[in-house]
């Protein structure tokens, strides 16, 4: 069975088709890339899948059960994490926080509990320690020691992203989708979580799903690319394939010089 | 694998036609029975409360307007435009009742008026050495010296003066506690407006009154007027034909001036998006202070027409926060930032207060529903933004992810 | 925070803080005067309020304008249930009274003596029912918490306010409708509701501490990150699968609950209940308390509200009979000073000119009245006395427009009050050696914004990798170069002297107004100091990335020697 499947999923606000018919399937362990020019559509499947948006018609199911109708925390619980593309971190708490606030809906106590600091509390408080640093790890010692327990405001921007993915990572999902996770990185940061991204489905076992507009990111790591046009997609299949494809090029690569100056705008 | 209908799709209720549709109905089959099954009324009565309906909805919907013009601005709800309705309707009760004033005081408000003035001229003008500006202070300082110390104007005089004043008022609210705090949270706003409120309740207390205050400016308008119709006599007084006739006079002039006008377009353009319209050369700050200086003015007839209307004014403290929070909920249901949608609001929160309590009167032992009527417009506004949060005209301000 | 912090030490502290005001209040209470006595009662009672309110308004960032509602419920119930039989009577005497005889017998002493529990109906176990009525009151607002909650608590920020401040006016002016008069006496209330709690020191603050001890708790918990997170970004929450609605439920509940107690406390305090002791100045004055201490922060709500009850008690001076002149001379000093104001505020915003006609005239105009009631005290006008009831409301809201404007955070913004802050432990400063493996991870050759481009084409690793992505302009994907004239540095900044707690909240506003979190005096020592073999960031604190972005941006070409120095000291390291 697909770890996820998106099945003739459409949504429009207004007059404005912003997904036709969308079907695809990721595989459990296969990372996809889903690239397409500006206003494809590419944002709104995030939103879709990650029940902000509820489609208008279709489905989308992950390991078989559908998510539609759920809202965001429910699909988190249901195993679907994401980062967003204009960062959305916790920037009053520290970084720490940040890792540990996903587990919370995992190891919920009751709340008198961890007012009287129980032990079951404790126990619950010292595993999503764990596994916050745990997560963290992932990223080098840079956001560890006394980076841990400085507020985010004082990041950098690519510090900051990548304790967005380590704060994705602590949800605990099955599934992650990183809505281009290299914005605003420089070459050897780019570089880095290139790798990064490819440990976390080796090591960490994730399904990823990504959205980016750095081509030789894209075709570095995905092992399938999907191409969305106006909300359809147009080309699937591996990397060099799709980038020959004349309906790619002509929708997609014809506007790469675009690309740099309306970058975010998606 | 066939086409799955969404949950979501299945579920959409048609609440528009539902509400619209249905509530009239309800209200048809209520006025059926107590009109020709109960005969417990006449036609004319329901005559009579839909007039004063209309009443009461003008008096909302001129203060509504001005909540829907700053929150479509700014995304502000001014919690003190309550209170500036309030200060319009107590400087017209002093207009008219008080002065003269003694010459320090009369020269002492009218320095500050006169300053204020132009203040909101320099606003406009962008310089103070314009000649405008100036002179527009100069005569604002001898004509309000004049009036405060002489006696008795005129209750439209007094309207047009209180407008004025209160616009002033609206704009320097603006600019001294809501202009430093642009690109702040908004809630922090909404706390420093929550704050001028209640600076404002506590300085009518002490300027104005501490008690009910009776407001007879001596017009033959107030007068008690009854006719017959075919179902009976309707008793109602002249102002049933006045109050709606000057709120369609001043929505008529907003509506020119804000789609004829530069400055109304800059609005509407700043409105839509505040960080572009700044871009294509428009002072949002001015336009800001034109949007509190038309609000506040607004409000500040209402102020007048709800005196006449009620026949006296509240304390300072409660007289403007109930108005105020109703008329917000007039906007939020016709669908805040949009004009019409704050008369439709207005109109529609009066016939819900005034009309359907006449629907159950006290009746024996039921006590009928008068004594919850204030409750309506905070259910209404609850049940409005749970169903469609963007009222009945108004799109949709929510945030994108 | 890891448990390296020597808990013992500060439980000690704690204890022996808490015996010390133990006995400051058993001296305040016995000899301190029936002032000071009620001033620290209505402390602790306004401040269980404060708190509760802020577990709301700070901590999950809700703005809620509807706690008198719930105070009123709280208040409202426990008087009913200990009103004592004399003051029963008189009511149900009374031709005006709206009660019937169900409820004038709903109390607790009743219940006690249908469960056969005499003993507790005694005069001496009052406080046993007492403590049970509170309760009741508290569970009772909280039901009320959770009605008003879970509708709309599915609205956002400023409309979730509106419906709030609706529900606790619907809740006062349903109070006294026929449907809630029986239990409410209409406008009359109830008047001989026992004292001795509300004002009694010993009780109030030990339930003061018991709602601190509670609610600081619950901030430091697993759900109190979950509820910061609703504060924070409530988009970022929801998918990072915080249930957005069952937690603001929660802590709307918690906080009905306090509030109810509080409005128990104060209707002992008061010895009656009435509709208008719970009118909206209640919660406005524990929104003043919230943001003068410092949103979310408990021990702030605290100090913001030593401060509002001690302007609510010892303001009196403010609302005295003084002569005209005296007023006249008021608003003239107030005029003046607003003129004076606004030349200091167009100063520190840089505006020009400073001295602004308009200023000018203000100030002038007050000069002129304050001269005139000075010199001419006796003139014919002047003749009479006034008194300005609520100057100190409006000192209050005045207080409350000008932290808004000025530091919106509050005193302590979100820091709280800590052992380990006043003792000047800073856990988070880093070492050392952390600065120099940060120096290290983050190459500065490869992480300047822009590239080589900036520094005149000094081709090395990043210049190339940037041109082959197809010259991608990094900096102006940077939040700093998206219409904002900062250099990246201030926006990045570590703060090298960044204190681990009060700098924490202050962050957005100061940041961006150049203002204490970066200090560029920092950079200049650092880059210029180093000392030969030890990597720049190691020396001077900052993140390298950081020094770097300044360089870039405010320094450029000079500081590009700098870094190949930079890059062959490395090299021999």
């Amino acid at each position: 069975m697909s770890m996820l499947s998106v099945r003739d999923v459409s949504k429009s606000f207004g007059g404005l088709q912003a997904t036709h018919q969308l079907s695809f399937d990721v595989e459990p362990g296969e990372i996809v890339s889903v690239i397409g020019p500006n206003g494809a559509g590419k944002t709104t499947l995030f939103n879709l899948i990650t029940g902000v948006y509820t489609p208008d018609e279709g489905d989308i199911q992950l390991e078989g059960t559908s998510l539609v109708g759920r809202s965001p925390d429910q699909v988190v619980g249901a195993g679907i994490a994401r980062t967003f593309q204009n960062l959305r971190l916790f920037t009053n708490l520290s970084v720490l926080e940040n890792v540990l606030i996903p587990q919370h809906r995992r190891r919920h106590v009751p709340w008198w509990q961890a007012v009287l600091r129980t032990r079951s509390y404790r126990e619950a408080e010292r595993v999503m320690h764990e596994r916050a640093l745990e997560a963290l790890s992932f990223f080098g010692p840079r956001l560890m020691s006394f980076r841990l327990h400085q507020p985010v405001y004082v990041l950098s921007y690519a510090n900051r992203r990548r304790t967005e993915m380590a704060r994705a990572m602590a949800t605990g999902a099955k599934m992650l989708l990183l809505d281009e996770p290299s914005a605003g990185m420089n070459p050897k940061e780019t570089k880095e979580i290139t790798q990064i991204i490819r440990r976390m489905r080796d090591e960490g076992g994730y399904t990823i799903l990504l959205v980016e507009h750095k081509m030789n990111l894209v075709g570095e790591i995905s092992d399938r690319v999907i191409v969305l046009d106006y909300g359809r997609k147009i080309a699937e299949g591996a990397y060099e394939d799709v980038v020959n494809d004349p309906a790619v090029l002509e929708a997609y690569l014809g506007k790469r010089s675009d690309d740099a100056s309306e970058e975010g705008a998606a | 694998m066939s086409l799955v209908t969404t949950r979501a799709a299945a579920r959409r209720i048609p609440w528009g036609w539902i509400l619209g549709l249905g509530i009239p109905a309800l209200i048809f089959v209520r006025i059926y029975y107590l009109v020709a099954v109960a005969g417990e009324r006449d036609l004319a009565f329901f005559l009579g409360a839909a007039l004063q309906a209309m009443q009461l909805g003008s008096l909302y919907a001129l203060i509504a307007l001005g909540y829907t013009m700053v929150y479509g601005i700014i995304r502000l709800i001014n919690f003190a435009h309550g209170e500036v309705f309030m200060v319009g309707a107590f400087t017209s009760y002093f207009l008219f009742t008080l002065a003269p004033f003694a010459l320090p005081w009369a020269l002492l408000w009218s320095a500050l008026l006169a300053w204020g003035v132009t203040f909101v001229l320099n606003l406009w003008r962008g310089s103070m050495r314009d000649p405008l500006v100036l002179a527009g202070g100069g005569v604002a300082f001898v004509a309000f010296a004049a009036v405060l110390s002489t006696s008795g104007l005129n209750w439209l005089a007094a309207m047009l003066l209180a407008m004025l004043t209160t616009g002033v008022l609206g704009v320097v609210i603006d600019r001294v506690a809501y202009r430093p705090l642009r690109g702040a949270p908004r809630i922090s706003l909404l706390i420093t407006a929550i704050a001028v409120s209640f600076l404002l309740q506590n300085t009518g207390l002490i300027l104005f009154t501490r008690n009910q205050t009776p407001y007879r400016p001596g017009t033959s308008w107030t007068e008690f007027l009854q006719f017959d119709v075919a179902a009976g006599t309707v008793y109602t007084s002249r102002l049933v034909f006045l109050i709606p006739i000057v709120t369609a006079i001043l929505v008529a002039a907003l509506t020119l001036f804000v789609t004829r006008t530069r400055l109304g377009k800059a609005m509407r353009a700043s409105a839509q998006d505040a960080e572009t319209a700044q871009m294509m050369g428009v002072n949002v700050n001015r336009v800001i202070a034109t949007t509190f200086l038309l609000g506040s003015m607004l409000a500040a007839a209402g102020g007048v027409l709800w005196g006449l209307n009620f026949g006296s004014l509240n304390q300072p403290a409660v007289l403007g926060i109930l108005p105020g929070i109703k008329a917000f909920a007039a906007a939020v249901i016709g669908g805040i930032g949009s004009l019409p949608g704050a008369v439709i609001g207005g109109v529609l929160l009066g016939f819900l207060e005034n009309f359907v309590t006449a629907l159950f009167p006290r009746t024996g032992d039921f006590p009928g529903l008068t004594e919850y009527k204030d409750t309506f417009a905070f259910a209404l506004l609850i049940v409005v933004l749970l169903i469609r949060p963007s009222g009945i005209v108004g799109e949709d301000l929510s945030e994108k992810v | 925070m890891p448990g390296e912090r020597p808990i013992a030490r500060n439980t000690l502290l704690t204890l022996g803080v808490v015996a010390i005001v133990g006995l400051l209040l058993a001296w305040a209470q016995g000899v301190g005067g029936a002032k000071l006595n009620d001033t620290l009662a209505l402390f602790a009672i306004w401040g269980i309020a404060a708190l509760s309110l802020n577990l709301v308004n700070g901590t999950t960032g809700i703005l809620s304008l509807g706690h008198h509602g719930f105070m009123l419920i709280g208040g409202y119930v426990t008087a009913l249930l200990i009103l004592p039989d004399s003051a029963r009577q008189q009511i149900s005497s009374s031709a005006r009274s709206a009660m019937t005889p169900f409820t004038l017998g709903l109390s607790v002493e009743g219940a006690f003596a249908a469960l056969g529990l005499q003993a507790l109906t005694t005069p001496g176990t009052l406080w046993v029912r007492f403590l049970v009525a509170l309760l009741v009151g508290g569970l009772v607002a909280m039901v009320f918490g959770l009605i008003v909650g879970i509708p709309s608590l599915r609205l956002k920020g400023d409309y979730l306010a509106i419906v709030t401040f609706g529900f606790g006016e619907i809740i006062r002016l349903t109070a006294s409708t026929s449907l809630f008069a029986p239990f409410t006496n209409g406008a009359l209330g109830y008047a001989g509701v026992p004292s001795e709690f509300g004002k009694s020191l010993g009780w109030t603050f030990a339930l003061l501490g018991i709602t601190l001890f509670v609610l600081t708790k619950l901030k430091f918990s697993s759900h109190g990150r979950a509820l910061q997170a609703i504060r924070e970004d409530e988009i970022a929450a929801e998918a990072m699968g915080v249930a957005l609605a069952r937690h603001k439920v929660m802590a709307f509940a918690i906080s009905a609950f306090f509030a109810g107690i509080a409005g128990g406390l104060w209707v002992s305090y008061l010895s009656a209940a009435r509709l208008d002791f719970f009118l909206f100045f209640l919660t406005f004055f524990f929104l003043v308390a919230i943001s003068v201490g410092g949103t979310g922060s408990y021990t702030g709500v605290l100090m913001g509200t030593a401060v509002v009850v001690f302007v609510q008690q010892y303001g009196d001076p403010l609302e005295q009979t003084y002569p005209l002149e005296t007023w006249f001379a008021l608003v003239g000093a107030l005029v003046l000073a607003a003129g004076l104001g606004g030349a200091w505020f167009r100063r520190r915003t840089r505006l020009r000119p400073v001295w602004h006609p308009l200023t000018v005239i203000l100030a002038a105009i007050g000069a002129v009245v304050l001269a005139v009631a000075l010199l001419a005290p006796n003139w014919a006008p002047f003749d009479g006395t006034f008194q300005a009831f609520g100057m100190r409301r409006i000192l209050l809201a005045v207080l409350l427009i000008t932290i808004m404007a000025l530091r919106p955070e509050g005193i302590m913004s979100r820091a709280e009050f800590s052992w380990a802050w006043l003792l000047r432990e800073r856990t988070a400063e880093p070492s050392d050696e952390e600065r120099a493996q940060d120096a290290w991870l983050s190459n500065p050759d490869l992480n300047r914004p822009g590239g080589a481009a900036d520094a005149g084409g000094a081709g090395d690793a990043g210049d190339a990798a940037s041109t082959a992505v197809g010259r991608y302009d990094y900096a102006s994907d940077h939040p700093s170069a998206q219409g904002d004239p900062l250099p990246r540095a201030l926006l990045d900044e570590d703060g090298p002297g960044a204190h681990p707690l009060l700098e924490r909240g202050s962050k957005p506003r100061d940041v961006q107004r150049y203002g204490s979190a970066g200090d560029p005096a920092f950079h200049e020592d650092g880059s210029e100091g180093a000392p030969e073999g030890v990597p720049e960031g190691a020396a001077s604190g900052p993140d390298p990335e950081d020094a770097d972005g300044a360089a870039g941006d405010a320094r450029g070409d000079e500081r590009q020697d700098e870094h190949q120095d930079e890059r062959d000291d490395e090299g021999r390291a």
